[in-house]
């Protein structure tokens, strides 16, 4: 049963999420109050280095936390204004796996080796009881042939190894979009693979964002492909959300220290190789976070007031939204 | 006959290299045939120079790098490191060789012994080329070394386990560093770090080029990454070279359809402008490399493909009055085709 919500309402809304994970030294606090949201029809990119807490996000959203050693101590995801953190777990289940779809990095493992590729799409289908047996396995074949895999039909029989990792990510999107999700989260979708095969699955997912009008959560670590694709940006530094804005005003004026350096440091393409700007240090572990400012060690900016308070995520001059004490300072 | 503008005594003279291996098929094993992961690989690297090697996955780049450090021995072909060959050296030699290529993994979590202190993994190649260094002053040196990329004396007697992603890749810079290498084999060795710490190392690399005047073999898959650190570059597909040449040229003048493919398929860190931007979208993968096409091996991708790319192979030569060298019967074509292109953008 789908509810249609306005367009400028959000259709994902995450407020204040936090979760940890015990281990054996100790509490780890992977997400410490990350809060955005996604509207309708765009294409929203978490960035963010290891340990920032993209996909911990991602997994939240989909209900993939194991608890234990997980623990979701706060925060709510509203999904057509239904908190998924306050349903039962079978309705979960049922709304998730119809309105939002993952996307894996790694297609290898998310695919069953066991089974033909065109078999596991079908699968879909049989589970959330659409489609006969032999319309779910033409419906599978339709898909496969719609992400741009070639004489379809003969493939669909085929087996997960039998394919390369640009077309076993191709299947893992024809399974995402087989159930027309509203939500599309995809987590480092085109990191295993070459540039080309990258670019061929980056237009397979921007011609599906048009023909499908569904909203894609994009999970990178890539600026490029960040530029290339997304409306939207949430940067993420030590489990928290440290700047949001439109994807022209993050490249051509970045509010938070981290985004500068981050920009300073990607070396380009398009321009010589002068000197690269680097952050000093590294990111910090989710296990030892500095207290106040995550990011305070490694800032050129950091004053007193930024190892005694977390700055809250509040609007600048250029309408961006940015976690620091000091945003828009150059540095 | 490689590159005029190369010394003519290089620090390696690769010519030829290939290296087959061998893939059973049939139930009983018959039938033999064979991957050719190098096919005739020839190229020159200068004392002090940085030479990126760039291609997808399966080129033969890894294999390259094997056959280099002589992990493996060619099916034919010879490379000289200093005047020596590399293949048919033996004894001393071959010990006084490989103390003069060193390498940089890609994978800095598994290029350490987790049981060894960070001195012990630097000195333990000391132990092998005891020459290099007196014992007394080994322990020095460690510390000289472990400053010299950016790291703190106290750190010799930690575990690799206490360290980040880019604080062991520069312990293997370190470890690298030690034996005074004339020749050292970047194998992705920012590819596994973040962003903000790639940088770091990246300019590591160049500070250390610039004290020391080593030379670089650098391998990886970011173009980006090798524009900003490579003097020249050199382009593999399916175990050949089709492209090389200055870093500026290869960037600005490819003439290589693959090259171009390449360089236009990685997406630009610019928002701006990203609706009208045109890109070569490559179909299908590369083919296998255990029967490649005849002819030229790019040509069942290629969009310039004509009858004679099926026949005959075309050479790695100069075809477009610059700097480069390039496999394609069509490179005066192509060249000129970006040439006209460059023209249209600033008019």
């Amino acid at each position: 049963m789908r509810v249609t919500t306005e367009p400028d309402q959000p259709v994902l809304s995450i407020q204040d999420l936090r979760v940890s994970f015990h281990s054996s030294s100790g509490r780890i606090h992977a997400l410490n109050g990350v809060s955005f949201d996604l509207k309708h029809n765009e294409v929203l990119a978490l960035l963010g280095e290891s340990g920032s807490g993209k996909s911990v996000t991602a997994a939240a959203v989909m209900g993939l936390i194991d608890q234990p050693p997980g623990s979701i101590d706060s925060g709510r995801i509203l999904l057509n204004g239904r908190d998924l953190l306050r349903i039962a777990p079978g309705e979960r289940r049922q709304l998730c796996g119809e309105e939002v779809a993952l996307i894996f990095q790694d297609a290898l493992a998310a695919l069953n080796p066991v089974f033909p590729v065109g078999w596991q799409i079908a699968e879909v289908f049989r589970v959330h009881g659409r489609l006969s047996r032999s319309d779910a396995q033409r419906e599978a074949v339709r898909l496969l042939s719609a992400v741009g895999i070639p004489a379809a039909e003969q493939r669909a029989k085929e087996f997960p190894h039998q394919f390369s990792g640009g077309m076993r990510q191709r299947v893992m999107i024809a399974m995402a979009m087989a159930l027309k999700p509203r939500i599309v989260i995809a987590d480092e979708p085109t990191t295993a693979l070459d540039v080309t095969v990258q670019a061929q699955i980056i237009e397979t997912l921007k011609a599906l964002r048009v023909e499908t009008a569904a909203s894609f959560i994009l999970i990178t670590h890539d600026l490029g492909v960040v530029a290339e694709m997304a409306d939207r940006v949430v940067v993420m530094y030590g489990g928290r959300v440290v700047e949001v804005a439109d994807v022209y005003t993050l490249f051509s004026d970045p509010q938070h220290p981290y985004t500068r350096g981050l920009l300073a440091a990607q070396p380009r393409l398009d321009s010589e190789g002068s000197e690269l700007v680097p952050i000093p240090g590294s990111p910090p572990s989710p296990a030892a976070l500095p207290s106040g400012c995550a990011f305070r060690p490694r800032c050129p900016l950091a004053q007193e007031v930024c190892a005694a308070s977390v700055p809250p995520l509040a609007r600048t001059a250029n309408t961006s939204l940015s976690a620091c004490h000091f945003p828009g300072t150059p540095t | 006959m490689i590159n005029e503008t190369i010394p003519p005594e290089p620090l390696l003279k690769v010519t030829d290299l290939h290296k087959h291996f061998g893939v059973q098929r049939g139930p009983m094993g018959g039938h033999k045939s064979a991957v050719r992961a190098l096919d005739g690989v020839s190229f020159e690297l200068a004392a002090g120079e940085t030479l990126g090697l760039v291609g997808e996955s399966g080129c033969g780049k890894s294999t390259l790098v094997r056959t280099l450090l002589r992990l493996g021995s060619p099916t034919a072909g010879s490379a000289r490191l200093e005047g020596q060959d590399i293949y048919s050296a033996s004894g001393p030699t071959l010990k006084h060789l490989r103390r003069r290529m060193q390498v940089v993994f890609q994978d800095p979590y598994q290029a350490f012994n987790p049981r060894f202190t960070v001195a012990q993994s630097i000195s333990e190649a000391w132990q092998i080329h005891p020459e290099v260094l007196p014992p007394s002053q080994r322990p020095d040196r460690v510390t000289e070394l472990l400053t010299q990329v950016g790291l703190r004396p106290e750190h010799a007697n930690r575990f690799p386990h206490e360290f980040s992603g880019g604080q062991r890749q520069r312990i293997g810079i370190a470890r690298a560093l030690a034996l005074e290498p004339a020749l050292i084999v970047c194998d992705e060795p920012v590819s596994a770090l973040d962003v903000s710490v790639q940088a770091q190392v990246v300019n590591l690399l160049t500070k250390l080029q610039r004290e020391r005047g080593l030379a670089f073999l650098f391998v990886a898959h970011d173009l980006a990454v090798v524009r900003h650190i490579s003097r020249r570059v050199a382009v593999m597909y399916l175990g050949k070279i089709v492209e090389i040449g200055p870093v500026a040229e290869i960037f600005s003048a490819a003439a290589h359809p693959y090259t171009q493919a390449l360089l236009s398929a990685v997406p630009v860190a610019n928002p701006v402008g990203r609706e009208n931007r045109s890109r070569i979208v490559l179909r299908g993968d590369p083919p296998s490399p255990v029967s490649p096409p005849s002819g030229c091996r790019f040509r069942t991708r290629c969009w310039m493909a004509q009858e004679i790319c099926s026949v005959e192979e075309p050479e790695l030569k100069h075809r477009t009055g610059n700097g480069l060298l390039t496999a394609c019967h069509f490179a005066a074509a192509q060249a000129n085709h970006v040439k006209a292109h460059k023209k249209d953008l600033d008019a």
